[in-house]
């Protein structure tokens, strides 16, 4: 299933309707530097686009702009067809999800997810049946006649996805908002707004700090951070494929080398390591390599590498448990200020090696990826 | 310290404190039903008659009734204003806020009796001294900053996005103020025009400077009785005063008890 994912080119992707198009949207707050910078994107009927950056990196900004909460300095957004720049919120057909779900603390489950269709003058009749519908959609039948604060926080969430929908809107917002669940219950309800969108096809946009989520849940991702837009893939290429330093350290666990770019590899003091460079790498100039945890080899001697253009000797400094995965952090004599990561590969029992025992390491050149890198 | 003398100290605390902030009620409460013809306390015998004459007086209860028509007017005037005006305060950027926060505090600057001989000449200019309802919009005027404040101290713990939430929902700006702003700023409001009502029951100096013989309110009727003779039956108006002003904080808390619904969590 992954594999024909990827195997989809551009040119299949193209024919598919576009529900939202952002046209060099840019926000700027007049304080410092613009909190979004010219982004443009379209996200596809029906899919579930998220947009993953760290704090500060104007996602919210961007999913308020296409809310219609506020107005961009520049750009246009279109949804449906329709530029909707002139239309205040209300008067776009938008579900959203808020961070603080901003159920009305005042109204039941059942009359916060009528709210939108009295709004829109339907009967009452119909109302009390799409409330019904959705209630039951969210799994929240029995539950219609309590108050907000009555509820857990999983069954508010749910509320609010039953809200954000029960109008049948063209798009759904979601602005974080499993940020504030323990662990558990935010990757349970992580799949439920997957199953929930699925099962609705209902185009979505969701905003995330989180990569897990952001993997998990989409099929696009768009990576932000400063207020650009600075990769935009399916998840599998984005982790495989990253454009630049920024996106390969904010996804996923990778140990970072310096070096110097040169037509063999990143040259690392008297080390040449081979290695595939990002086209806007340029020869000569400071690099830095990155291998991602899971593709680096550890054993106990050279027989656990086959394979390994690289290998080298070094020692277990550290050990950490994270319960479903181990990783070794190991230090290199040839390459003294590196601390590796590296995953455990055994599935079958944990901690071969203790903290301090002798170790060699190596990968495959072609899974270090070298790009720019500014000193 | 023990615990149970720790124990002892508080609760000999909290007693003295509710003695002596009940004292002049208890008083006033026992002076009232003296069966003798001066006011006393401790009670001179136990009698309502003095209730009885209050009740019979008709001056007494014609005031009474005009303090009533005073503080629904009062009420009817300041809470739309002060609830607007409380509500954009602090909801929306508004430009010399602080001026206007300034602004409000005026009636606490200017002296009772500065702005009571203003509104006495304003009203007498307009023709409408004589009346009884002018006193009420006085006290409005006076004491709207209370139901400003009262508004936006709920107005200022609403979730901004409780709006926007509405807004995304559909609801217009007038949709979004009927049923999601003006809902969680009620506890506010209720407790805004309670505070005015039992103010301007009680509001004395502008009523003295804007009534005559025929338009009396009852702290005025009092003032003009304490001037001939203090006779127990003063007491026991005392008594109903404060009987209304229980009733107020009563209704509130059953009114504003409705406030854990309106806040989320
Ligand atoms: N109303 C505003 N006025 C001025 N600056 C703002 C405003 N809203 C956001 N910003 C600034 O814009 C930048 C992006 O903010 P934004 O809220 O979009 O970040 P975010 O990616 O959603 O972060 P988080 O993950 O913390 O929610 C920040 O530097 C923020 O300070
Ligand atoms: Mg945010």
């Amino acid at each position: 299933m992954f594999m024909s994912d990827l195997q989809l080119d551009s040119a299949s992707r193209a024919e598919r309707s576009v529900a939202v198009s952002v046209r060099g949207v840019t926000m700027d707050f007049g304080s410092g530097s613009p909190a979004v910078k010219d982004a443009s994107f379209d996200v596809e009927t029906g899919s579930f686009l998220t947009i993953l950056g760290p704090s500060g990196s104007g996602k919210t900004t961007l999913l308020r702009m296409i809310a219609g909460f506020q107005k961009p300095t520049q750009g246009t957004i279109t949804i449906a067809g329709k530029p909707v720049d002139a239309d205040p919120p209300n008067r776009r057909s938008i579900g959203m999800v808020f961070q603080k779900l901003a159920l009305f603390p005042h109204m039941t489950a059942a009359e916060n997810v009528a709210f939108p269709l009295k709004m829109r003058r339907t009967n009452p009749a119909e109302i009390s049946g799409k409330v019904e519908k959705f209630l039951n959609l969210v799994k929240l039948d029995g539950y219609a006649e309590r108050r907000p604060h009555e509820l857990s926080g999983g069954q508010q969430q749910r509320v609010a996805i039953a809200r954000a929908l029960v109008f049948e809107p063209e798009l759904l917002l979601l602005d974080e908002p499993l940020a504030a669940l323990d662990r558990k219950l935010r990757e349970e309800m992580q799949l439920e707004f997957r199953r929930i969108q699925k099962e609705l096809g209902v185009t979505t946009i969701n905003v995330t700090h989180d990569q897990r989520e952001a993997l998990v849940v989409s099929d696009d991702i768009i990576v932000m951070d400063q207020g650009l837009i600075q990769q935009h893939d399916r998840p599998v290429g984005l982790y495989r494929a990253p454009n630049n330093l920024f996106v390969a350290s904010f996804i996923g666990v990778s140990t970072f080398i310096d070096g110097t770019l040169t037509a063999d590899g990143l040259k690392v003091g008297d080390l040449l390591l081979p290695g595939s460079a990002t086209p806007e790498a340029t020869l000569g100039a400071p690099a830095r390599g990155a291998v991602r945890a899971e593709q680096l080899r550890i054993g106990a001697g050279p027989e656990a590498l086959a394979g390994c253009e690289i290998e080298m000797d070094g020692k277990v400094e550290d050990v950490i448990f994270e319960g479903e995965r181990l990783i070794y952090v190991v230090g290199c004599e040839r390459a003294p200020d590196i601390k590796f990561q590296i995953y455990h590969h055994d599935p079958h029992s944990f901690d071969i090696f203790e903290i301090g025992s002798p170790v060699r390491i190596g990968w495959h050149g072609k899974d270090m990826k070298i790009f720019n890198h500014d000193a | 310290m023990t615990s149970s003398s720790q124990k002892l100290i508080f609760w000999t605390l909290v007693g003295i404190s509710i003695i002596t902030l009940s004292m002049p009620t208890i008083i006033v409460l026992g002076a009232s039903v003296t069966s003798g013809n001066i006011i006393a306390f401790p009670p001179d015998g136990f009698s309502l008659k003095w209730y009885e004459k209050i009740a019979m007086a008709r001056e007494l209860r014609l005031a009474l009734w005009r303090s009533l028509i005073v503080s629904t007017v009062c009420v009817i005037v300041s809470l739309p204003v002060g609830t607007v005006a409380g509500i954009a305060l602090t909801r929306y950027r508004l430009k010399f806020v602080n001026l206007i926060n300034i602004y409000l505090l005026l009636p606490f600057t200017v002296p009772l009796i500065g702005s009571g001989i203003g509104m006495m000449l304003v009203f007498g200019e307009w023709g409408i001294l004589g009346n009884v309802w002018p006193v009420g919009v006085a006290c409005a005027v006076i004491n709207l900053p209370f139901v400003i404040w009262s508004v936006s101290s709920s107005a200022a713990a609403l979730d901004r996005d409780l709006e926007l939430a509405a807004e995304n929902c559909g609801a217009g700006r007038m949709e979004t103020f009927w049923y999601v702003t003006l809902p969680a700023v009620m506890p506010g409001v209720i407790t805004g025009g309670l505070l005015m009502f039992v103010l301007a029951m009680t509001e004395f100096l502008v009523s003295l400077l804007l009534t005559d013989a025929r338009t009396v309110t009852l702290p005025v009727q009092i003032y003009n009785n304490i001037r001939s003779i203090i006779t127990p039956d003063l007491a026991a108006i005392s008594v109903v005063f404060v009987v209304i002003a229980l009733i107020a904080v009563w209704l509130l808390d059953r009114l504003v008890g409705l406030e854990i619904f309106l806040k989320s969590k």
